[in-house]
C-alpha cells in the first residue's frame, strides 16, 4: 500500500541521514509526509516513560514533534517509576490506557508472552529496524515476532568524585580491581565517610562481575531454566561484591533507588558509586569537572569487569485505540534525531552508526566497558524474577548481613527456580 | 409512640450500660393502632440505603474475590481478559504450603503480642487519665491525640526516620546510654527487630483509643463502688478486679475484638517500614495476600488468599458476635 | 477520689513521661520539617530547631500536582464521610429505636462489614471499577470509601441516638410533631458532638487510604484523580535520603487531621465511648 512505500522511502532518507552522520532533519522529512493530514482532534496518545530515561529536552522534543506532524492530536508522557513498575504495566495493558510504553530489556519477552504487547513485526522496517543492533534487539523479538524496538541501553560505570580523590592522594583511574581497593583504602583514610556508596541490594553490578567471569545468574537446565547461585562463578563474584561494599556505608538491605544513591553522591561525601550517566550529578549540585567516570576495573589490567546490559525498549500496547499514531510516535522517537539525543546524554543508541554521538565522559567510560556485558536470560519467565520482592536482592541483603552463602544460595536459588517455572 | 416503647432508661454514654442500643419492646404485643403499615416498613424504609450500599460495594466485591480466586488468573490472563477456572486449586496449593502456614503461625503471634501490649498498656493509661488531675490529663491527653490522629502512612514515615540506621534519634539515644554498638543499627535488618519497630508503632498508635474509652468508662463507675470496695480492705488489684473489671467488662471484650480485628488486618504500617522484609519474615496475611497477589501478579492465588484470611478473621470473631447476639437477646 | 491532685507527684511523673512517649514522633516529625539540612544529618541531633528554614516545605509544595492531589483527597474525603453519615444515620435510627424483624441479621451485617478487609479485596475491587471503565476517576474513591466508613459510622451512631432519651422525642411528637419532625428537631442537635465524632473516624480512614487508590488511579500529570498517601509515599521514593522534605510531606499530610482532632478533642473521646466500644 501506498504507507508500505512511504516507509521505504523513510528508511532509505534516514540510511542516507546516518551515512551523512545525523544531520537530524532527514528523518523529519521522511516522516512528515507519512500519514494523511488532520484528522486527530481530540487524540491524546498516552505515553509512559520510566523516571530517568528521556532528558527531558528529548521529551519536550519528541512531544513538538509529535504535536505537529499530527495535528489535533496530544502527548500525555507519564514518567513512572521503577519500583512495583511490573503490577502496574500489567493493570494498564489490561486497561488499555497506555498506547506507548517503555518496557525493560529483561522484562520485554515477559509483556510481549501475555500478550499485551502489539506485535509490529511489519513494521520494523519502516521504524528503521533494519540497522538496529542485532544484540540490543535481542530482547525486543519472542518467536521470531518483533514486540518492540530497541530505544537505549546503558550500563553502570563507577562515577567518582575528582576532588576527594585529590585530596586522598590518588591520581588516576585504577586499572585492576586491587589498585581499585587500594583507592578506597586511601579514600577510607582520608576520612570520607563512603569510599563507595554501593548498597547491598545493587544487583545489576552483582550481576555484570558474574556475567564478567562467565557465569550466569540462573542456567539453562534441560528444558527448563534454574537459579544458580550456588556456582563457583556465583560465589566468587558475590566475594568481589561484597568487598567492594565494605566500604560503604550504604544500607546491605536497600538498593541503589532507595534512597537514589544520585541524591547522595553530590553531598560531598561519597567517592565514588556505580551508576548510570542520568545518575551523575547536575551541574549546579556539583561541578562538572569534579565528576569523573571509569568502567569497573577487572581483576586484570586487560579487561574491565563484566557489566550488566540494562536498557529500554518501546512498545505499542495490544489494546491501545491509537495503534497507528502510536507507531508514528515510535518512528519520531526511535529517529536517529532522537536517538541521537540519547546517545549525547550517554547512552547506546539502538543503531551503532550513532556511537560516534556518545561523546560524553561517561559514553567514554562506558562503551569499552560494555563490550564485556549481558543481559537476563531472554525468557518470559524472567519478568517473575524481578518481582518485588526479588529474590536476588534479598539474597544479596541476607548474604552481606552475615548469612551463610551456601545455604542462601541454595534456599533463593529454589526460589528462583520456582518463579521461572510460573505458567504465564 | 407507636413502633416501640420504651422501658424509661436515662442513661450516661458510657461503656457501662452493657448496651445503649435497642429500647423497643418486643412484648408490646399487638400494637397499637397508629400509621401501622407505614411503621411497620418504616425501618426496613430506613435500612435500605445501607443495605443497598453493602450489598453492592462490599457484598459484591466479596463474592467476586471469591469468584477471582477459582480463577488461573495471573497477567496473561488479566491483560487478555481470559478466565480460565482451576476449581480449588489455589486453595489447596496455599494450604499444603509452608509459605502460608509460617505466614499464619505468625500473623496470630503478631496479633497476640500487639493486642496483648495495647489492651494492657490502654488500660493502665486510662487508670492514670483518671488519676490525674485536669490539667496533666489535659496536658497528656493532647499526646495521646497526636499519636491517634497521625495518618497511618505518616506514622511509617516518621518511624522510618527515628529508627534511621545513621541519624535516627533512637539510635543516637542508645549510644549516648551507652550502648555503642547500637550508634548505626540497622532496625530493619532481621525480623526481630523489623517486628520491633512495627509492633511498637502499632501499639504507639492505638493505645490512645483504648485509654481514652477507659477513662471514659472508668468516670461512669459511680464513686460509691470504690467507697464500698475500699471500706472492705481491698487494694488497688483488688478495686481493678472487683470494680473496675466487672463494671467494664462490655468495654473490654469491645475493645479487644476490635484491636483483634484492626491489628490482624493491619496492612500499611508492616507494608510501609519494610515492605514484609528482611527476606519476607515479617508479612503478615494481608501483605502476604498482597505480594502474592498483587506483587508477583498472581491475582487469583492473591484472591484465595484473602478469601482464606477472611475465614480466619471470622472464625476469630465467632465468640464475639455470640456475645453481642447475646446481648441483643437479653434485652 | 481526689487525692492524687497535689499530694503523691508520681502519677503526674509518669505522665509526662507517656507525655514524651507519645508525643515525641510527632514533635520530631514537625521540627525536622523546619530543620536546615546540616541539623538534621548531624551527628548529635539537634532537637530544638532555632535556625527554622521553609525551603522543605517549599519542595513538599512545588512537588508536582501536590495542590491537585491535596484538592482531590479533600473533595473525596468530605463526599465519602457526608454520604456515610447520612445513610448512617437513617440506619442506626432504625436499629436504635424500631424492632424489628431481621434487625438481628442487620447488626450482624454490620458487624462483619466492619471487619471487611479492603486490603486484599483490591484486586476484586480494581477489577470491578475496571470492567465499569471508571478508572482514574475520584468516583469509585468516594463510593468505596463511603463503604469503608459506613459500618463503623452506623455502630457509633446506633450508640448515640441510644443515648438520647426517648422521652425527649416522645414530649416532642406529644407537642405535634411527627416521627421525623421530632427526630430532626430534638434528637439531631443532640447527635452533632456524636455526628462529629463519628465523622473524624471516616474522615481519618478516608484520607489515610493508600492501596485502592494506588491501583485504581495510577494516571499522573495534570487532572491527576491520585490523593496524598500516593504524593507522601512517592515522595518518599524520590527523596527518601531528604528526611527534611518527607518531614515536610509528613506534616503538610497529617495537620489536618491533627488540627481537626485537637479541635474536637473532647468530642471526640467522649463520643468514641459513647458508641464504638459500647459492644
Amino acid at each position: 500500500m501506498k504507507r508500505q512505500l512511504i516507509a521505504a522511502v523513510g528508511v532509505a532518507a534516514m540510511v542516507v541521514g546516518v551515512a551523512a552522520c545525523s544531520s537530524s532533519k532527514s528523518s523529519d522529512t521522511a516522516s512528515s509526509s507519512s500519514s494523511k493530514p488532520a484528522n486527530y482532534n481530540g487524540k491524546t496518545l498516552t505515553a509512559w516513560f520510566m523516571d530517568g530515561s528521556a532528558p527531558q529536552a528529548w521529551q519536550d522534543g519528541v512531544k513538538a514533534d509529535f504535536e505537529s506532524q499530527f495535528p489535533g492530536a496530544k502527548l500525555n508522557i507519564q514518567i513512572q517509576k521503577w519500583d512495583g513498575i511490573g503490577q502496574k504495566i500489567t493493570t494498564a495493558l489490561s486497561e488499555g490506557s497506555v498506547d506507548v510504553l517503555e518496557v525493560g530489556n529483561t522484562q520485554t519477552a515477559g509483556y510481549a508472552a501475555t500478550g499485551g504487547l502489539l506485535d509490529i513485526t511489519k513494521d520494523k522496517a519502516d521504524l528503521g529496524g533494519s540497522d538496529w543492533a542485532s544484540n540490543l534487539n535481542a530482547s525486543s523479538v519472542l518467536d521470531g515476532k518483533q514486540y518492540a524496538a530497541p530505544w537505549y541501553f546503558a550500563n553502570r560505570v563507577v562515577i567518582y568524585n575528582k576532588g576527594l580523590w585529590t585530596k586522598a592522594g590518588i591520581s588516576g583511574a585504577p586499572k585492576t580491581l586491587d589498585e581499585f581497593y587500594q583507592d578506597l583504602d586511601k579514600l577510607k583514610a582520608a576520612g570520607v565517610g563512603n569510599p563507595i556508596y554501593l548498597p547491598g541490594q545493587e544487583w545489576y553490578t552483582y550481576f555484570g562481575l558474574l556475567a564478567g567471569t562467565g557465569g550466569q545468574i540462573a542456567k539453562q537446565s534441560g528444558s527448563s531454566w534454574v537459579g544458580n547461585l550456588e556456582s563457583p562463578e556465583a560465589k566468587a563474584a558475590f566475594q568481589t561484591y561484597q568487598k567492594l561494599q565494605s566500604y560503604s556505608a550504604a544500607p546491605k538491605d536497600k538498593d541503589e533507588a532507595t534512597p537514589q544513591q544520585m541524591t547522595i553522591f553530590p553531598k560531598g561525601d561519597v567517592g565514588a558509586m556505580i551508576g548510570l550517566g542520568w545518575e551523575a550529578p547536575a551541574p549546579k549540585d556539583m561541578p562538572a569537572d569534579n565528576v569523573g567516570y571509569f568502567p569497573l576495573p577487572g581483576l586484570t589490567a586487560d579487561k574491565p569487569s563484566g557489566v550488566f546490559l540494562g536498557g529500554s525498549n518501546l512498545a505499542v500496547a495490544q489494546a491501545s485505540k491509537n495503534q497507528d499514531l502510536a507507531k508514528g510516535f515510535l518512528k519520531i522517537a526511535l529517529s536517529d534525531k532522537y536517538e541521537g539525543m540519547m546517545a549525547a546524554a550517554g547512552l547506546v543508541p539502538n543503531k551503532t552508526s550513532l556511537n560516534a554521538l556518545a561523546t560524553s565522559d561517561y559514553a567514554k567510560a562506558a562503551i569499552p566497558a560494555s563490550t564485556n556485558g549481558a543481559t537476563t536470560p531472554n525468557i518470559p519467565a524472567w519478568a517473575n524474577v524481578e518481582n518485588t520482592p526479588n529474590p536476588i536482592k534479598d539474597f544479596m541483603a541476607a548474604a552481606l548481613q552475615g548469612g551463610d552463602y551456601d545455604s542462601l544460595a541454595k534456599k533463593y536459588d529454589d526460589e528462583i527456580t520456582k518463579r521461572l517455572a510460573q505458567k504465564n | 409512640m407507636a413502633v416501640q416503647s420504651d422501658p424509661v432508661r436515662a442513661q450516661a454514654p458510657g461503656p457501662s450500660n452493657t448496651d445503649g442500643a435497642v429500647p423497643g419492646d418486643s412484648l408490646s404485643g399487638p400494637r397499637r393502632s397508629g400509621p401501622g403499615l407505614l411503621s411497620r416498613f418504616a425501618p426496613y424504609a430506613l435500612l435500605a440505603p445501607a443495605m443497598l450500599a453493602t450489598l453492592t460495594l462490599l457484598l459484591w466485591p466479596l463474592v467476586n474475590t471469591f469468584v477471582l480466586s477459582l480463577q488461573n488468573l495471573n497477567k496473561r490472563q488479566l491483560i487478555q481478559h481470559l478466565t480460565e477456572w482451576t476449581g480449588f486449586s489455589n486453595y489447596t496449593d496455599q494450604l499444603t504450603s509452608a509459605d502460608f502456614w509460617h505466614t499464619t503461625e505468625r500473623s496470630v503471634v503478631f496479633t497476640a503480642i500487639n493486642v496483648v501490649l495495647i489492651m494492657v498498656g490502654g488500660t493502665l493509661v486510662g487508670l492514670l487519665l483518671n488519676r490525674l488531675g485536669s490539667k496533666m490529663r489535659l496536658t497528656l491527653g493532647v499526646g495521646l491525640i497526636l499519636a491517634w490522629a497521625m495518618p497511618f502512612v505518616a506514622q511509617s514515615t516518621v518511624y522510618l526516620w527515628l529508627f534511621d540506621s545513621r541519624y535516627g534519634v533512637v539510635n543516637w539515644g542508645l549510644d549516648k546510654l551507652g550502648w555503642h554498638s547500637m550508634a548505626t543499627y540497622n532496625w530493619t535488618g532481621n525480623q526481630a527487630s523489623t517486628f520491633f519497630v512495627i509492633i511498637l508503632l502499632i501499639v504507639w498508635g492505638s493505645i490512645p483509643f483504648v485509654a481514652f474509652n477507659m477513662y471514659a468508662g472508668l468516670t461512669t463507675i459511680p464513686t460509691e463502688l470504690y467507697e464500698a470496695a475500699r471500706m472492705d480492705g481491698a487494694g488497688a488489684f483488688k478495686i481493678f478486679s472487683s470494680v473496675i473489671y466487672p463494671s467494664l467488662k462490655p468495654f473490654f471484650l469491645g475493645t479487644t475484638f476490635l484491636e483483634i480485628i484492626w491489628v490482624f488486618k493491619s496492612f500499611t504500617q508492616v507494608y510501609t517500614i519494610d515492605g514484609g522484609g528482611p527476606e519476607r519474615s515479617t508479612e503478615t496475611m494481608p501483605v502476604y495476600s498482597f505480594v502474592e497477589g498483587i506483587g508477583n501478579q498472581h491475582f487469583g492465588v492473591g484472591s484465595a488468599i484473602a478469601i482464606l484470611t477472611m475465614v480466619m478473621l471470622a472464625l476469630a470473631m465467632v465468640p464475639y458476635f455470640r456475645v453481642i447476639l447475646k446481648q441483643e437477646d437479653e434485652l | 477520689m481526689r487525692r492524687s491532685l497535689f499530694g503523691r507527684s508520681w502519677p503526674n511523673v509518669i505522665a509526662l513521661v507517656l507525655l514524651v512517649f507519645f508525643a515525641f514522633p510527632v514533635y520530631w516529625m514537625v521540627s525536622t520539617s523546619f530543620k536546615p539540612n546540616k541539623d538534621i544529618i548531624s551527628k548529635t541531633p539537634v532537637f530544638i530547631p532555632f535556625h527554622a528554614t521553609l525551603e522543605h516545605f517549599s519542595t513538599a509544595f512545588k512537588a508536582p500536582q501536590f495542590w491537585e492531589m491535596a484538592g482531590n483527597s479533600l473533595l473525596v474525603t468530605v463526599i465519602a464521610v457526608g454520604a456515610s453519615l447520612v445513610i448512617a444515620t437513617l440506619a442506626a435510627f432504625a436499629v436504635a429505636r424500631m424492632r424489628f424483624r431481621g434487625r438481628k441479621a442487620f447488626i450482624l451485617v454490620i458487624m462483619l462489614a466492619q471487619m471487611a478487609p479492603w486490603e486484599v479485596m483490591v484486586i476484586s475491587v480494581y477489577l470491578i471499577v475496571r470492567d465499569n471503565n471508571m478508572l482514574n476517576s475520584l468516583v469509585p474513591l468516594m463510593i468505596f470509601y463511603m463503604m469503608m466508613v459506613l459500618p463503623f459510622t452506623v455502630w457509633t451512631l446506633r450508640g448515640f441516638i441510644a443515648a438520647v432519651p426517648k422521652e425527649l422525642e416522645e414530649s416532642a411528637m406529644v407537642d405535634g410533631c411527627t416521627r421525623p419532625q421530632a427526630f430532626v428537631r430534638v434528637v439531631f442537635p443532640l447527635l452533632v458532638p456524636g455526628l462529629m465524632s463519628t465523622s473524624l473516624f471516616g474522615f481519618i480512614t478516608a484520607w489515610n487510604e493508600f492501596p485502592l487508590v494506588l491501583v485504581l488511579n495510577k494516571a499522573t500529570g495534570p487532572g491527576t484523580a491520585q490523593t496524598l498517601p500516593v504524593w507522601l509515599s512517592s515522595f518518599q521514593t524520590n527523596f527518601g535520603d531528604d528526611w527534611g522534605a518527607t518531614m515536610a510531606a509528613s506534616t503538610v499530610f497529617a495537620l489536618p487531621i491533627l488540627v481537626l482532632f485537637l479541635f474536637f478533642q473532647r468530642k471526640a473521646v467522649g463520643g468514641q465511648t459513647a458508641g464504638a466500644v459500647k459492644g
